[in-house]
């Protein structure tokens, strides 16, 4: 084998299939994940929604750089009170998936049970005037359509069972 | 146009990612700036999302990926005793490479994004990126098929294998979205690229890096060739199984978690393989270390790569992952295998190949003491504040402190980790100073020795 390249490579090949058949290809055939779920038909959104549209806007921004979109049932979050923990089936139509993975700024799975509209509007604009000490840059230079997408894609972030505001 | 003149591949592609470092970096230091000051250069542009995406994209794919290139370029034709297959088509990949990763800035930073974490161009970059990467393979591999030396010395084995898997990790990982039936699928595929651009391309190129110089700058012969074997096919063999663990605690059930856990502990072995031919070679030379920068990125280079595999294998456990994920910790472990371990092994390939290729010392022996000690103790002021501060905001949320709180207890730790970047990217322009004032001594001596055979 130290002689053959070809066969170096062919071997490396087969190995790197086999982990993917593993981790990546397998999964395909389990339920769990693929199956949607309540969560997962709140939010398969209509094209051209304002929900879907704000989405776009939140990708677009950046906003998942700082933002997990992710609730594990570790004394972490549960003790931060970020809501019920994530199935794989919520995730059935988050494509591309927003889960991230560094909080910079607060998970946003359900955090459309936290705050309302005029809130939201505020904070986006000037995130001292809610939340002295933030270090989340303001999204002024939104615009008002943008912004209201934005608002209308947040405030849809919460289970599927939550009482309508 | 295009050279064909030797070494003037590996050359281009080197002196082009020096400026992708300069570049990234200072993207990187703008983050950390972000980080302390949300006001910092705040338009659509430039907003925070736009900077770290750019960052993270250049500094793996731009910066180190083309060093990589850049030492493959050289160091394959010495191993092979032969030329490179075509200096001529090196030149013009550098020349589409450095278009494709122009094009992947602009578009991330006018919010064009795939999201995907390692991943994040759109995809019309990405096919241009996996075509520039299949022109280089084909000249590495027709150099390799044009070798004198007919047994494969053990470097060879892992920049072959870096670039097969590299383009296959990278289109794995970065399939349109619609393509995948489900996000947590496609977070299963985005964390296997996210997790293999640094086990099967980033790790696997810098080993074979280290495998190359640590003969060359020491002078003693490789411990042993056998264990550097069990090293690359224990590493082919679980680093492609590690994705999973990004998910740790996460929205997939316990089989694949589990897929995910003990592949990451027994990548202990192709570590512990590494570590012992490193300090086995090393025997008796370290005293070289003191007068030899080039050997000493080297050394802490892999001193930087143990410590990046002791932590990653102990993340992988839910115990510690549901402490430490999420937090600034991640981050701070992010930086050891692309910045601690594999830029500095990038910085001494740079040193030896250029001295190799121009015949010349450095234009300054100061200013690579001064790149050295920037980088080092820029790195590790800047990681031991993250891995502080994520220490901290772990046990603050699992206290149930709000987070705003958690955010502003671990700001004299973000402002460090700025101070530690901004000694990092000193280093790096004392770095490329140094390397342009090097090529600039090697020309005009070029011009006065040909002035004097014109006037003998």
């Amino acid at each position: 084998m130290e002689k053959k390249p070809s066969l170096v490579l062919l071997v490396a090949f087969t190995l790197f299939i086999v982990g993917v058949i593993g981790t990546v290809i397998l999964p395909y055939f389990d339920g769990e994940i693929n199956e949607p779920t309540a969560n997962a038909e709140a939010r398969n959104y209509k094209v051209d929604s304002a929900e879907a549209r704000g989405r776009e806007v939140y990708i677009q921004n950046g906003c998942q750089t700082c933002h997990t979109q992710f609730v594990r049932s570790v004394q972490a979050d549960i003790n931060q009170n970020l809501g019920p923990a994530t199935a794989g089936g919520d995730y059935k139509y988050d494509l591309p998936h927003l889960m991230g993975s560094n909080r910079t700024g607060p998970d946003l799975m359900w955090v459309g049970t936290r705050w309302n509209e005029s809130w939201q509007r505020q904070h986006l604009i000037d995130p001292q005037s809610t939340s002295p000490g933030s270090i989340m840059p303001s999204f002024a230079y939104l615009s008002e359509q943008e912004m209201k997408d934005l608002i209308a894609y947040l405030m849809s972030l919460k289970p599927a069972d939550a009482k309508p505001k | 146009m295009f050279s064909n003149e030797k070494n003037s591949a590996a050359k281009l592609w080197f002196v082009t990612a020096v400026f992708w470092l300069l570049l990234g970096m200072s993207l990187g230091l703008t983050t950390a700036i972000k980080q302390i000051s949300p006001d910092f250069l705040n338009y659509q542009i430039t907003t925070y999302g736009h900077i770290r995406s750019s960052h993270v994209m250049l500094v793996i794919y731009a910066w180190l990926s083309m060093a990589y290139v850049a030492s493959m370029l050289y160091m394959i034709p010495k191993l092979a005793r032969t030329t490179l297959y075509s200096e001529k088509l090196g030149n013009v990949s550098a020349v589409l490479y450095n278009i494709v990763m122009l094009e992947g800035f602009v578009s991330l930073l006018m919010g064009q994004t795939s999201v995907i974490e390692y991943g994040e161009f759109p995809v019309w970059v990405d096919v241009q990126v996996i075509l520039v990467l299949v022109l280089v393979a084909h000249n590495i591999f027709k150099t390799i098929a044009q070798r004198q030396e007919k047994v494969l010395y053990v470097s060879i084995w892992y920049f072959l294998g870096s670039l097969l898997w590299l383009p296959l990790t990278y289109i794995i990982g970065n399939l349109p979205a619609s393509w995948y039936p489900s996000g947590t699928e496609q977070a299963l595929a985005g964390w296997f690229l996210g997790h293999n651009a640094i086990g099967l391309w980033m790790t696997t190129v810098g080993v074979g890096q280290i495998y190359y110089l640590l003969p060359k700058l020491t002078g003693r012969p490789l411990y042993s060739h056998e264990l550097s074997m069990i090293g690359f096919w224990t590493i082919a063999t679980f680093y492609v199984w590690n994705g999973p663990h990004h998910l740790m605690n996460g929205p997939v059930p316990g089989w694949i978690l589990k897929a995910g856990i003990i592949p990451s502990l027994l990548l202990l072995i192709p570590v512990w393989t590494v570590f012992h031919n490193f300090f086995a070679t090393m025997k008796g030379a370290w005293h070289k270390v003191k007068d030899d920068v080039t050997l000493r990125f080297v050394v802490a280079g892999s001193i930087f790569y143990l410590m990046a595999c002791i932590q990653g294998p102990l993340q992988a456990l839910p115990s510690v992952s549901s402490l430490v994920k999420f937090t600034h910790w991640t981050v701070g472990h992010a930086h050891m295998g692309p910045l601690g371990a594999f830029s500095f092994t990038s910085f001494a390939a740079g040193y030896y190949m250029i001295q190799q290729i121009t015949g010349n010392e450095f234009w300054s022996k100061k200013l690579q003491e001064a790149h050295f000690w920037f980088s080092t103790i820029g790195f590790l002021l800047f990681s031991f504040s993250l891995w502080t501060a994520g220490i901290i905001q772990g046990f603050a949320w699992i206290e149930g402190k709000s987070f705003l709180d958690t955010v502003l207890m671990v700001r004299p730790y973000v402002i460090a980790r700025a101070i530690g970047g901004t000694m990092l990217i000193a280093g790096q322009f004392l770095f490329a100073f140094n390397i342009y004032k090097t090529f600039k001594a090697k020309q005009s001596s070029v011009v006065s020795e040909g002035n004097a055979v014109a006037t003998a």
